[in-house]
């Protein structure tokens, strides 16, 4: 939002501390891969993979904020709402090298740190550490994957409601309402009624709902 | 018996004789009758599974409703995988549904072949790639398509399955009513696609 604006170099120390997350890597073997990173800017409400197209890049967002959709009949359906660290990208487009069903769109002016297909392999061959980092992100990934959909299964409205709220207060902010609602999964009207809800009593009462 | 797996193995990743030694000296065989329970939720899941012979649903209740997420067959993997991956209580019911042979896998176990081998690790991280895909690729589904959709895609790529699985779990698995599956199964067998949808 009012953020100074960020550089590139804290935000590649970011992503450095990010990885080591994983598994412990040297500022050396970091910079090793520095050459394979592509760094992409783009405005706000820019399409950034539209449906049918292949996806190049697996992207990193250094700042800014997007959403992923898939384009359904008459109807937009947001699966993903992504800020600073996160992964975004068409992804079974990018793994089966086949037209995209969903659309990627920066909401804020956003700068990925993007890593094409093609980089991606190569640095998986030459790089025994790229491997790990790779299996242990995507195990990652399909944890956190797996509890959405578990969440999102069973959890009622109100519940997903407060959950994210209370765990992403500041895409609260960010993010355009309706495309938060659609990401939970509840209807325009329901997400307003339920932010008003918890401005007014805290956490408290606020009975039947089901 | 570990041919199966070798040719499972060899869709990701060739590994060489040394290579795949390293993975099957770690693997258990573990026989089940059917209706066996193999995991129930708050328990942490062991073992990656990959099926030789047999039948097993994984599945959760939601209130009163069983939800089925997974029915895998011969050939496939079945674990509660995220249990599996992370070391937190597992979410599903594990069952067999026929008698069924599984060749397992610890974490433990896996974790040490990787240490020792990148391509044993490459095949880990294509496979749980897989795993993330497919999801994705599910949930996808049931947003794009319509519930006849969704059936037929389902028939179409596993015929052997319609055989063999009590119609209420697949009902369950493709999120329709029993009823609907029924109706859709005497549409489908009377005239293979044809006509546009007469619902909706």
């Amino acid at each position: 939002m009012s953020n100074p604006l960020p550089s590139y170099k804290t935000a590649l120390d970011e992503l450095h501390r990010y990885v080591s997350r994983f598994i412990p890597i040297s500022k050396q073997e970091f910079a090793q891969f520095l050459p394979y990173i592509e760094i992409r800017e783009f405005e706000k409400r820019t399409i950034v993979i539209g449906k049918g197209e292949v996806e190049r890049y697996i992207n990193i967002i250094a700042w800014g904020l997007v959403r992923k959709y898939l384009p359904v009949r008459n109807r937009e359906i947001t699966v993903q709402l992504a800020s600073e660290g996160h992964i975004v990208h068409s992804d079974l487009s990018f793994h089966y090298r086949i037209p995209s069903s969903s659309v990627i769109e920066t909401i804020e002016p956003t700068v990925f740190f993007s890593i094409s297909y093609e980089s991606l392999q190569e640095l998986y061959d030459l790089y025994p550490k790229a491997e790990r980092i790779g299996r242990l992100l995507i195990t990652d990934l399909f944890v956190k994957k797996d509890n959405r959909y578990f969440d999102q299964l069973r959890k009622n409205t109100r519940e997903r409601f407060l959950d994210y709220v209370r765990s992403h207060p500041q895409m609260v902010q960010r993010v355009p309402q309706k495309y938060i609602a659609s990401y939970l999964n509840i209807k325009p009207e329901t997400f307003s009624r339920l932010k008003h809800l918890t401005r007014r009593g805290g956490a408290s009462s606020a009975k039947g709902q089901s | 018996m570990l041919e199966s797996l070798r040719r499972y193995v060899t869709g990701y990743v060739a590994l060489s004789n040394e290579e795949f030694t390293l993975l099957a000296e770690k693997i258990v065989v573990r026989t089940f009758d059917r209706r066996q329970q193999l995991l129930e939720p708050g328990e942490a899941e062991h073992y990656m599974n990959f099926v030789v012979k047999g039948l097993v649903r994984m599945y959760f209740y939601r209130g009163k409703t069983e939800v089925i997420t997974n029915i895998a067959k011969e050939g496939e993997l079945v674990s509660s995988s995220a249990s599996f991956l992370s070391g937190t209580p597992s979410h599903y019911f594990i069952e067999t549904l026929e008698p069924t042979t599984l060749l397992s896998l610890t974490r433990e176990d896996l974790e040490d072949v990787y240490r020792q081998s990148v391509r044993i690790e490459r095949l880990g991280r294509l496979m749980i790639t897989q795993f993330v895909m497919q999801k994705e690729e599910w949930e996808h589904e049931c947003m794009r398509l319509d519930t006849r959709e969704r059936f037929t895609r389902f028939v179409e790529k596993n015929p052997e399955l319609i055989q063999r699985v009590p119609q209420k779990y697949l009902a369950s698995y493709l999120n329709m009513k029993p009823e609907t599956f029924s109706r859709l199964k005497h549409l489908v067998r009377k005239r293979p696609a044809v006509g546009k949808p007469s619902t909706k």
